[in-house]
């Protein structure tokens, strides 16, 4: 009995609910993809992001470079939770980067932290590679309204 | 070649960690030029501030500490049991690696309290006890095996960073071997809006400043009761010596205080570097920021970050992996000469099997406790430190290796790293500078 009903289970998906489906579908198959990965951190990359991630999986938390940031003596706000943290968020997802746009924008570039990383990551390159991809990214929230979130 | 003239020296170290840096301080005592290359703090920042150098495989969990081998004495046993572990490879020298581990303390003595000759016992953040023949200044009043009375562990109020529960329960197993009964208490410090989740290196600057340091001692001293012998804070207590924070605590507080070792980031490990920094400049040691990347050997010459360095004799101090002296690219190779990577010890000590350029999958092994063939993976040295190549000849009479460049122990485990990073540091150096043969 079970077997019938199993059967005409997959009948149903094959014949009438998949067909249908994709009639009433929205947008093209990369939103669909995006839609479902993308916060998953499974989104297509370029060149650029791929090569910017394997840079930074040569970090190993060690934290030196936290030391020679002068951001974060100077700022209280960008600290604990910021650039650091939006630096590890770089090969997880875009969804996440996204809290961190404020940090990374007050990022000056002083490159302070690079001679004391140990395994040669090239921060201030990647702040500025996920700078310019949060920026892209937090734009279409901040333009309709003309302000942040 | 552009940056400058040629530099011709006596002594090239590559390398500045605990191993680079004994070796140039030893080559530079007899009057030598010695020029030291590095390209950033490699584990030495790291450090947690313990100096380890053997400690007892022999003795049993439950021997107690005043019955335990004092450190060259258990050298000599991991020399008598570990085959492929420098100190074994070594054991003819061996009589040297007190001399070596007093000439190493003795030139960070900025940061370094000088060793016994006895393992300290120090309680590390996650509820250990760790012996260490040395260890950061900041440290040394939190020996276990010396503090008698109570021991007051402290973490701070509302910072999740450091468990003092956690610390002190290191304490407590190990108190029936000659250790202190701990106490854990919260200091309310750092409780206002940039303190509640700052990072060790925000908090070890605050409490540099004027005043903070001498708060935290009359914070400490509203706490303690009577039969406290003293305290143990978290390893945040300035990141320069020069701020006295350990002691500014200790005077407000009546009581002597001390660091717990450290995990990442490290605060003392911060510290250690900068004090290798300032003793290699003040000794005359020329350092140069960069990578050897062309390296042809001595008397040839050498490109450095736009210099180029002829030297007379090498002395390679790369590190393992945090360092980059072993790396992975396709198989396991020495990145500077391209030596050959082997595993001392181990399944595949068998030099019939090509280690290097096996599965990574296979170099780890599942049984966390067993010894992990990629861990102690690094050159094959001769007794004189010199490489050898894949044919087992000296590669160089002017080459020597040493730390964990080196193979045959695994400097993250075994309980012998800056010892071995010394001792070998120490002959390298002194070999290179022609002062032993």
């Amino acid at each position: 009995m079970s077997k019938v009903r199993s059967y005409a289970w997959l009948a149903w998906r094959a014949v009438a609910s998949h067909p249908l489906r994709a009639i009433r579908r929205r947008g093209t198959g990369e939103e669909r993809f995006l839609a479902s990965y993308a916060a998953e951190g499974l989104a297509p990359t370029d060149l650029e992001a791929r090569t910017a991630a394997e840079l930074a999986s040569a970090c190993i938390a060690c934290g030196l470079c936290e030391s020679g940031c002068t951001l974060r003596s100077a700022i209280p706000a960008a600290r604990d939770l910021g650039l650091h943290a939006a630096f590890r968020l770089c090969s997880k997802s875009d969804e996440m980067l996204v809290h961190s746009v404020d940090s990374l924008a007050a990022c000056a570039t002083c490159t302070g932290c690079e001679p004391l990383c140990p395994t040669g990551v090239p921060i201030t390159r990647l702040v500025r590679l996920l700078a310019a991809r949060a920026a892209d990214l937090d734009a279409p929230r901040r333009a309709p309204s003309g302000e942040r979130r | 070649m552009p940056g400058g003239p040629r530099i011709a020296c006596d002594v090239l170290v590559v390398g500045g960690g605990g191993a680079g840096a004994t070796a140039a301080l030893a080559a530079r005592e007899g009057g030598n030029r010695v020029v030291l290359v590095r390209k950033a703090p490699g584990s030495t920042g790291l450090s947690g501030g313990a100096v380890s150098v053997a400690q007892d495989p022999a003795c049993m969990p439950e021997t107690p500490f005043a019955a335990r081998a004092g450190v060259v004495e258990s050298a000599r046993r991991i020399a008598a049991t570990r085959p492929g572990h420098p100190y074994r490879l070594l054991r003819d020298r061996l009589g040297g690696l007190w001399n070596a581990v007093e000439f190493a303390t003795g030139q960070l003595s900025a940061v370094l309290e000088p060793p016994t000759g006895r393992n300290r016992w120090l309680l590390t953040p996650f509820g250990h006890a760790h012996a260490a023949a040395a260890c950061q200044r900041s440290m040394a009043a939190g020996d276990l095996a010396d503090v008698r009375g109570t021991l007051v562990v402290c973490g701070f109020e509302g910072h999740l960073g450091w468990d003092p529960g956690l610390v002190a329960s290191g304490a407590e197993r190990v108190r029936a071997l000659g250790g202190p009964s701990p106490r854990a208490v919260l200091l309310d410090l750092f409780r206002w809006e940039e303190g509640a989740l700052g990072r060790p290196f925000d908090l070890a600057r605050l409490l540099e400043a004027p005043g903070a340091a001498e708060e935290a001692g009359r914070v400490l001293r509203r706490v303690l009761a009577r039969g406290d012998a003293a305290a143990v804070l978290p390893p945040v207590l300035g990141i320069d010596p020069g701020a006295r924070v350990p002691e500014r605590i200790a005077a407000e507080a009546g009581i002597p205080v001390a660091e717990i070792l450290s995990d990442l980031p490290s605060v003392p490990g911060l510290r250690f570097h900068r004090a290798i920094e300032a003793r290699l400049a003040a000794a005359g040691v020329e350092v140069l920021q960069g990578e050897v990347r062309s390296g042809a050997g001595p008397d040839l010459p050498a490109a450095v970050g736009g210099r180029e360095v002829v030297a007379r004799s090498w002395v390679l101090a790369t590190g393992r992996f945090v360092g980059g002296g072993i790396e992975r690219r396709g198989e396991l190779r020495e990145g500077v000469l391209g030596l050959p990577v082997v595993a001392s010890e181990g399944p595949f000590s068998d030099p019939s099997i090509r280690f290097a350029a096996r599965p990574p999958a296979s170099l780890t092994l599942r049984d966390s406790r067993a010894p992990q063939p990629l861990l102690a993976a690094g050159l094959r040295v001769d007794e004189e430190l010199h490489p050898l190549d894949a044919e087992g000849r000296v590669l160089h009479p002017r080459i020597f290796a040493a730390g964990a460049v080196v193979g045959g122990h695994d400097p993250a485990s075994d309980g012998t790293g800056m010892g071995v990073a010394m001792f070998t540091g120490w002959l390298a150096g002194r070999s290179a500078a022609g002062r032993d043969s």
